[in-house]
Parts: C-alpha cells; structure tokens; sequence
C-alpha cells in the first residue's frame, strides 16, 4: 500500500493530462493499479479469468468517470470504491459458484508440519469459505484483508461507518471460526510464517 | 497509511486473521494493459454521446404539461357540472352509480400509482436481470 502515497502525484498528473485530451496518459493509471485492482478483484471471485475481466472493467468506468474525482479524496480511495461497486455489480450479475458454509469441511487430518503444499490448499479452503459467507459479512472481510487489516481504508472502499464495518467482521471472523475450529489452536506454520515476514520486510 | 487500532480481541493475531492476510499477489498477465488500452483507445474513439437538447424540450414540456393540465382540470370540471346538472334534473341515479361518479377521481389516481408502481419495478427488474 506505500505505492498509494508516493503515485498520488503521477496519479494526479495522469488525471489533468487525461481530462486534457491525453487519452495515452490512463496508461499511467492502469500500470499503476493494475496489480492492486486484479487481487482486490481476485479475492471477490478467486477465479483469475473473471478477476482480470473485473479488473479491466473497473478500469473503463474509471476512465468513463474520471472527471467525477473531486480530489477530496486520494485517487487510490476513489478507484478502489470504484473497483468495489464494479466488483459488486458484476457479481450480483453472475454470481460465482460457491458451496453453502456448512458444506465446506474442515479437512479432518492435519497437514503434517513439513508438507507445505497440503498446508497451502488447506489455507486455500479457509480462503474460499470466505466466498461462502452472507454477503453482509464477505466483502467487508474481503476488503478488510486486501486493505491489509486497515480498517478505516476498508471502510472508506465500502462506504460504511468503521463500527459497522468492525461488527460485520467480528461476525464474520466468528462464523469461520466456527467452521474451522481447529485453526485457532494450532500454532502458525512455518511457510506462512516465512511469507508473513516476507510481506512486512517488503513494506 | 494510517491504522485505526482495533480492540484486543480483533487484534488478537488468530490464525484465521494470518492466513487471510498473507495471500499471495498476483501479478497481471501480460497482455492486461494493453488490453485495458485497446478498450479505452475504442471508448476514445467512439463519438460522445449527443446531450439531451434540453433548451428545444423545456417549452415543449411545459406547453405539454398545460394542455393536459387544462384538459385535466376541463374534464374533471364538466364531470362535476354533469353530475350537478344529472341531480337538477331530479334523474333517479341510484347510489351504486353516483358514488363511482365522485370517486373517479380516486380511482383515476389509483390506476396512476398502480402504473408508477408497475413502471418502477418493471425498471428495478430490468437494471437485477
């Protein structure tokens, strides 16, 4: 999320050049954004096709509505609010094929500490019950983890008071608790500890 | 970035909060600006839509709302004097008749927010589908 603060001068460049008539300056813009709005869309859908065909949608009706930017807030939380209703809309239009949450088992043997591929997919299927939520309760756990857990940034994407938004979490983190019991007594593992480590070095 | 801090339990590092927060990125195929490019140069391209032509159509509106506004009002005042000069006349209408007479406008009205109602959720439908 630092590339947020130090492209907001380029984006703002980037917009005055469009709106002069520069159509190749949005390049700037898609170069930019293009990384954060597939894997906000990728977490919506978890289908990488239909993610890239969100993403670029996003994009147009940002184009569409650039003018609308009041820069009253940064760009990044204009586009994402953007991107998020676009996210939205496409999947109320064609919605994804998601199991009902009491479907989703918990896998009953655990992974063994060295298996890190069997560990992955079992983290992957936590990741996909998230798809499985009430829709009250899956995007703003969508938004809050892209976010990377801020949740004042999720809330302005959603367009929700933060108190609203932290009790749509709260229950959302108690509803997969309560499919995945076991996770929260088992002790981190080593791999998604590395990759833990990996994304704080990186920021 | 500013991080609002949340109450001890929500920051509690559960695992759940780890393995959501720890995805991994995925980068862009190759040919996803260029394709962004390509729809936005075709968007570019296509000519802006013509604006209503609002300067030509207020005094049309406003011409329209007055005559049905007056034939409106002409006909519900000739209803009201047909119905007048139907009692001089001492003509026996039975109740069952003259009361739908004076309640045509409620029923008139009626109809309308059935229509409005029928238009809306014909539009809410179309936009769903």
């Amino acid at each position: 999320m630092t590339a947020t603060s130090t492209s907001a001068a380029e984006d703002l460049a980037d917009v005055t050049r469009v709106l002069a008539g520069e159509v190749q300056a949005f390049e700037g813009i898609v170069r930019r954004w293009q990384g954060p709005l597939v894997n906000m869309a990728w977490r919506y859908c978890r289908d990488r096709g239909r993610a890239e065909e969100m993403a670029q949608e996003a994009f147009l009706r940002a184009w569409r509505g650039l003018a609308q930017w009041r820069q009253e807030s940064s760009f990044s939380t204009w586009l994402f609010a953007l991107a998020a209703n676009v996210f939205r809309s496409e999947l109320k239009r064609f919605p994804t094929v998601n199991l009902p949450m009491e479907d989703i088992a918990e896998p009953a043997v655990p992974a063994r500490q060295h298996d890190a591929l069997a560990e992955r997919e079992r983290y992957e299927v936590l990741r996909r019950a998230v798809l499985a939520l009430p829709h009250r309760y899956r995007e703003p756990v969508v938004l809050f983890y892209f976010h990377e857990m801020d949740l004042s940034v999720a809330a302005r994407t959603m367009g929700l008071p933060e108190g609203t938004l932290k009790a749509r979490l709260s229950r959302a983190r108690a509803l997969l608790r309560s499919r995945f019991p076991h996770l929260d007594q088992e002790s981190l593992s080593p791999a998604i500890a590395a990759l833990n480590t990996g994304k704080e070095a990186s920021r | 970035m500013n991080r609002t801090p949340i109450d001890n339990a929500e920051m509690d590092p559960s695992k759940i909060d780890q393995i959501l927060a720890t995805e991994e990125d995925l980068v862009p195929t190759s040919g996803f600006l260029a394709s962004v490019m390509e729809r936005v140069h075709d968007e570019a391209r296509m000519p802006a839509p013509l604006p209503f032509p609002w300067k030509r159509a207020i005094p049309g509106i406003v011409l329209a709302t007055g005559v049905f506004g007056w034939g409106a009002f002409e006909f519900a005042r000739q209803a009201i004097q047909a119905s007048r000069t139907i009692n001089v006349t001492q003509l026996q209408i039975p109740a069952s008749v003259e009361q739908p007479l004076e309640q045509a406008g409620w029923v008139a009205l009626a109809l309308a927010v059935s229509l409005v109602s029928w238009l809306l959720s014909r539009r809410i439908a179309g936009h769903s589908s």
